[in-house]
């Protein structure tokens, strides 16, 4: 026990903390500038000194630990004649120009000089001259103000862990600059502005608009891009954001955020928002009133229904909307249009894998706090870049690896170079042949029990590879692989994150099947990476074909009548179609209306032309959104919806968070897309009669066993996390319908002078939302085709130049970028801008397992084009 | 009561001293105004309608801090800004709701460079609400009006000396001086003579 006087109050401790942290304990607030609470400790700007009896010399108190009986006084004479000094010295070469500058009002220092600084300045000579920076996009750095604190530094390198900025020159001309100078060419997650205590690194997109007191309100909401959900307080002036920012106490972020959740936002106040109903008339979309457009929808869902039966409609639901939307959609199409057809983009890969981990461990099994992350013993990664698709789960991962916890990455994870000790890079499509491998030995250093559970009994079926085999397939050398099983055996609980990438491939359920026996050979834990804010919620909600709320199937005849009977209503029992059995549905004749609700299945869905093909054969195409898409062109009827700031409602993030979106401004045009479901259903003759979000949740609440009794106020405080107060399905430990994978097939080498084309996930975009960030465009405003060097030596390409990428379904031709990391025979495009995404040329092939696309083994032919063309011919 | 109370009371007293005065006012000049035929010039510093001050250039002298508006009580100064063309500082829009105003000249104390005033002037009733929002162009117009010349450059000597002015500046970048430059004794009693009031209406 330390006893420690501070200011004369006495406070007793378990363990030594620094002074400033026991002076925080007591309430006594000291001062500081370089310290902040995500970082680590620094000792360098001196404010934060104080008086300790028997220490002859102020000590720094963020860096100088308690010790037993020190006394300690943080405000005496020689304190603040010492802090005066301090920021004295600061002052001399500080622009004082704090009429101009963005940070007044929320600046560290124009605080501190308030009370502590001297009235005047004693230095005649002039101050140091350095023009402020415009070379990057969304970022301005004013080093006239910097006063060398290095809490961005330290930001970008320890916890952000891209490294991209340093401390340059010495004295007074020291600098806050990337290492070569010029661009910062970043992650641009602008956590470095975050911790600027002063103006020197701001936002270029708030430059000279922001003042803290001309908000007038805040609203503590979740961001809108990615499965993480990191909390967000939106700062509004009028109805409009003028700022998002983390704060630090908050949310699972803890004051991080990544570059789409802080800047990307800006999609909302876009110019191209959807301001009016439209409907189709003489072959054009025509602007019509909202009871006219309800009619006209209402009329023909009728008709549709009379002549073909509600399984001849459809609904595609969104992870980007709310679980209140989704659970209103769906309840829409079962009961209301008789139909089962309900599935969204999240059946490609998120829901199936949930599915299959839930058949084998229990529901729930993936729900794992996002935080374990980076307390876990090891990581092992597979099947996608966390650090793009989940950027700050991502950094869990990136602070476990500057804790010396072991990660292994399997797969291309530009993100995480440098940060994984085993890096394994298989061919394409070769995982499995590699994960039977790091199983097979495995089993040999941590065998199973003799006493099998029912998954074991699994698990010892499996035929062994061994690592020749597994070499000669995935073309990684034995040795790596044995390493990594080295370093895997020593992890007592890791964390498994599991990427779709690996996921939409036709041999999808024997890589989850092997990735489900190391988790239980490693007793890990595991997350789905999931790209959208929703697809958790929108499955829990009900939004698939085969699960009524609550994650029940709809097979099974209990669950379907409880449901049935809470609406006095009968659940059609034929299990639905997935979201591709529909578009092959709506291609064949036998779909004849699709209701989308905030998708672009025109653009997401792999081989646009097919798809297009098929939406221009539905008899009707209902598309909420709130932009024109690719879909919307399509469309009968275009219904403008509210944004993710202008709704009321509930995310499930993939940890099975269920966090409170709050309404931040009001809709210039749309209206919430349950709001619009509920419109329709009432002209249809059944009147939902919800007032707002919360009659929803209140419905939810009673009718999904999981949600028993969930509230909004529950989510405020942070606690609603999974399995909530509800009651999870209970599991079946006589896992049934899972196939044996056959190691022979699956050891199969890819044909050498084949290229393959697969989608990368970039870190700037997200799907085709984030083509309208004016943000986001600013950072990454053209798509490129990354290709590995070896590729690159035999096209003879170089970076930057323009290469054509044609597949049977057509060619796009877009500017190169060489990542000597990248395995050979593949190029990565991306799948975000319109007219250049991958979907658009590639294929597809259906996963009879998870009746979803498989994405493997599409081939293309790859040219290095002499003359740019504007223009990309359809 | 006293005799002497009693007698006061009984021979109407106060009501024949009040009465003398009467007789005596009858004698002087009258006091009262007539206003609107009458003006009376108001005090230098009187505190009325808003201005913003117009530099030689002819452009607003007002940068945009918005401390104006963060300090004002009744929080009817709203100012927008944002990034012209070479990175600087542009104020889109600078509106007073005047019918909200205290005129407790904050505005004015805050602003560190002197930039908005209030001008001596007060007769600006109106039969719109609309009138008494003052946007940047009226608030201009009414400094070219109301302030423009020797009277403005007075008002900032005598009454709101700006902060700006206590920074030095070596090469173009300023150091608080605290004051330094400052006069001696702040504006008050001793320093500024009185015109107009009492001894006016004598
Ligand atoms: S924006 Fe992020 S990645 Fe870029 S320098 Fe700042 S902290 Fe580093
Ligand atoms: S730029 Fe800001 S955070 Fe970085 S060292 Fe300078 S003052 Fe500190
Ligand atoms: S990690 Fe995901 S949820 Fe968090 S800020 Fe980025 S996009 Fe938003
Ligand atoms: S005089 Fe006072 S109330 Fe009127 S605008 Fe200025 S600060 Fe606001
Ligand atoms: S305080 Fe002065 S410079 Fe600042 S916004 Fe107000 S009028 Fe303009
Ligand atoms: S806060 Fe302690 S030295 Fe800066």
């Amino acid at each position: 026990m330390i006893t420690v006087t501070i200011n004369g109050k006495q406070i007793k401790l378990e363990k030594p903390v620094s002074i400033l942290e026991a002076a925080k304990m007591t309430g006594i607030k000291i001062p500081t500038l370089c310290h902040h609470k995500s970082l680590e400790a620094y000792g360098g700007c001196r404010l934060c000194l104080v008086e300790i009896e028997k220490m002859p010399r102020l000590q720094a108190s963020c860096t100088q630990y308690v010790t037993d009986g020190m006394v300690v006084w943080t405000e005496t004479g020689r304190v603040v004649e010492a802090r005066k000094a301090m920021l004295e010295f600061l002052l001399i070469n500080h622009a004082l120009d704090c009429p101009y500058c963005d940070k007044a009002g929320e600046c560290d220092l124009q605080d501190l000089v308030m009370k502590y600084g001297p009235a005047a300045g004693r230095f005649t000579e002039g101050k140091r001259k350095h023009p402020e920076s415009y070379d990057d996009p969304i970022i301005v750095r004013n080093m006239e103000r910097c006063i060398s604190c290095t809490r961005c530094v330290r930001m970008c390198s320890k916890v952000q862990g891209a490294s991209a900025i340093s401390m340059v020159n010495r004295t007074s001309k020291t600098f806050v600059e990337p290492f070569s100078g010029g661009r910062y060419n970043c992650e641009y997650c602008g956590n470095c502005i975050n911790v600027c205590p002063v103006g020197a690194i701001m936002s270029r997109l708030h430059k000279h608009t922001y003042r803290p007191w001309f908000i007038e309100k805040t609203v503590d909401t979740v961001c809108s891009f990615c499965g993480v959900g990191c909390s967000v307080t939106a700062q509004i002036r009028g109805n409009s954001i003028v700022r998002i920012i983390p704060e630090s106490e908050k949310g699972l972020n803890r004051g991080l955020l990544c570059n789409r959740g802080r800047f990307g936002y800006d999609y909302i106040s876009n110019s191209g928002r959807l301001k009016s109903p439209m409907i189709r008339k003489n072959g054009s979309l025509q602007e019509t009133t909202w009871s006219e457009a309800f009619m006209y929808i209402a009329q023909k869902i009728k008709e549709i229904k009379e002549k073909n039966g509600g399984a001849a409609i459809a609904g595609v639901a969104s992870g980007r909307c709310t679980n209140e939307d989704n659970y209103v959609f769906q309840k829409f199409m079962r009961l209301v249009v008789g139909s089962n057809n309900i599935d969204s983009i999240a059946g490609f890969a998120y829901a199936p894998a949930r599915k299959f981990f839930e058949k084998i461990f229990g529901q729930g099994v993936t729900a794992n706090p996002i935080q374990g992350i980076s307390r876990s013993d090891g990581i092992f990664v597979i099947g996608g870049d966390p650090t793009a698709i989940n950027p700050v789960l991502g950094l869990q991962i990136r602070a476990a690896s500057q804790k010396d916890i072991p990660v292994a990455t399997v797969g291309y994870a530009p993100g995480l170079k440098g940060f994984a000790a085993n890096r394994l890079i298989p061919k394409p499509s070769t995982e499995a042949a590699l994960l039977a491998a790091l199983l097979t030995e495995m089993l040999k250093r941590k065998p199973l029990p003799a006493e099998k559970t029912p998954f074991e009994e699994i698990i010892g079926k499996i035929q062994p590879v061994s690592l020749n085999e597994a070499e000669s397939a995935c073309g990684i050398a034995s040795g790596e692989i044995s390493a990594c099983v080295d370093s895997l055996s020593g992890m007592t609980n890791p964390a498994l994150v599991i990427g779709r990438d690996i996921i939409q491939r036709s041999e999808g359920q024997a890589n989850l099947l092997l990735l489900a026996a190391l988790a239980q050979a490693l007793n890990g834990r595991i997350y789905l990476s999931s790209e959208l804010p929703n697809e958790q919620g929108l499955i829990d909600m009900g939004c698939l074909p085969d699960m009524l709320p609550g994650g029940r199937p709809v097979a099974v005849d209990s669950f379907r009548k409880r449901y049935g009977e809470f609406f006095n209503a009968e659940v059609p029992s034929a299990q639905g179609l997935s979201l591709m059995e529909m578009v092959e549905g709506a291609h064949s004749g036998n779909i004849k209306a699709l209701y989308v609700m905030g998708e672009n299945i025109a653009f997401n869905i792999p081989d646009n032309k097919f798809v297009k093909d098929a939406l221009s054969r539905l008899e009707l195409l209902v598309v909420q959104d709130i932009f024109t898409t690719e879909t919307t062109r399509f469309a009968h009827v275009v219904l403008p919806a509210a944004s993710w700031a202008e709704r009321e409602g509930s995310y499930t993030n993939l940890e099975g968070r269920m966090q409170h979106l709050k309404k931040a401004i009001d809709s210039v045009a749309g209206l919430e897309d349950w709001k619009i479901i509920a419109e329709v259903s009432k002209v249809l003759g059944v009147d939902m009669n919800y007032r707002d979000s919360r009659d929803i949740l209140a419905e939810i609440a009673k009718v999904s066993p999981l949600h028993k009794g969930v509230t909004y106020e529950d989510m405020d405080s942070g606690e609603c996390m999974w399995p909530y107060k509800g009651e999870p399905l209970r599991h079946d430990l006589n896992i049934v319908g899972i196939d044996m994978p056959d190691m022979k097939a699956l050891l199969k080498k890819p044909e050498k002078d084949k290229v393959y084309i697969g989608v990368d996930k970039v870190l700037f975009h997200s799907a085709s939302l984030s083509r309208n960030s004016f943000a986001l465009n600013s950072i990454y405003s053209e798509p490129h085709a990354k290709i590995g060097k070896n590729l690159a030596a035999k096209l003879s390409v170089a970076s930057g130049d323009h290469i054509s990428i044609s597949t049977g379904a057509g060619a796009i031709e877009l500017a190169a970028v060489i990542d000597s990391d990248m395995p050979d025979n593949i190029v990565l495009v991306p799948n975000n801008f319109e007219g250049r995404g991958a979907f658009r040329v590639m294929g597809w092939k259906m996963n009879a397992a998870f009746k979803a696309p498989a994405l493997d083994g599409m081939e293309a032919v790859l040219k290095k084009l002499e003359r740019v063309s504007a223009e990309v011919s359809e | 009561m006293t005799i002497k109370d009693l007698a006061k009371r009984v021979f109407l007293v106060e009501i024949l001293k009040g009465m003398a005065l009467t007789l005596r006012m009858i004698f002087t000049h009258a006091v009262t105004r007539q206003y609107p035929e009458e003006k009376r010039p108001p005090f230098p510093g009187f505190r009325g309608l808003h201005a913003l001050v117009r530099k030689e250039n002819g452009e607003a002298k007002c940068v945009g801090c918005g401390l104006c508006a963060a300090i004002c009580p009744s929080k009817c100064i709203s100012v927008y800004t944002s990034e012209g063309s070479d990175h600087n500082k542009v104020v889109d829009r600078y509106e007073i709701e005047v019918l909200r105003c205290v005129y407790c000249a904050f505005c004015v104390e805050a602003c560190p460079f002197g930039a908005v005033v209030l001008t001596d002037h007060y007769e600006y009733s109106d039969y719109s609400r609309a009138a008494f929002d003052m946007d940047k162009e009226k608030l201009l117009a009414n400094w070219d009006k109301f302030m423009a010349g020797p009277k403005g450059e007075e008002y900032f000597k005598r009454f709101w000396r700006p902060l700006s002015e206590d920074y030095a500046t070596p090469e173009d970048q300023p150091v608080f001086r605290g004051g330094a430059g400052a006069p001696k004794a702040l504006p008050g009693k001793e320093t500024v003579e009185v015109q107009g009031g009492l001894s006016d209406a004598a």
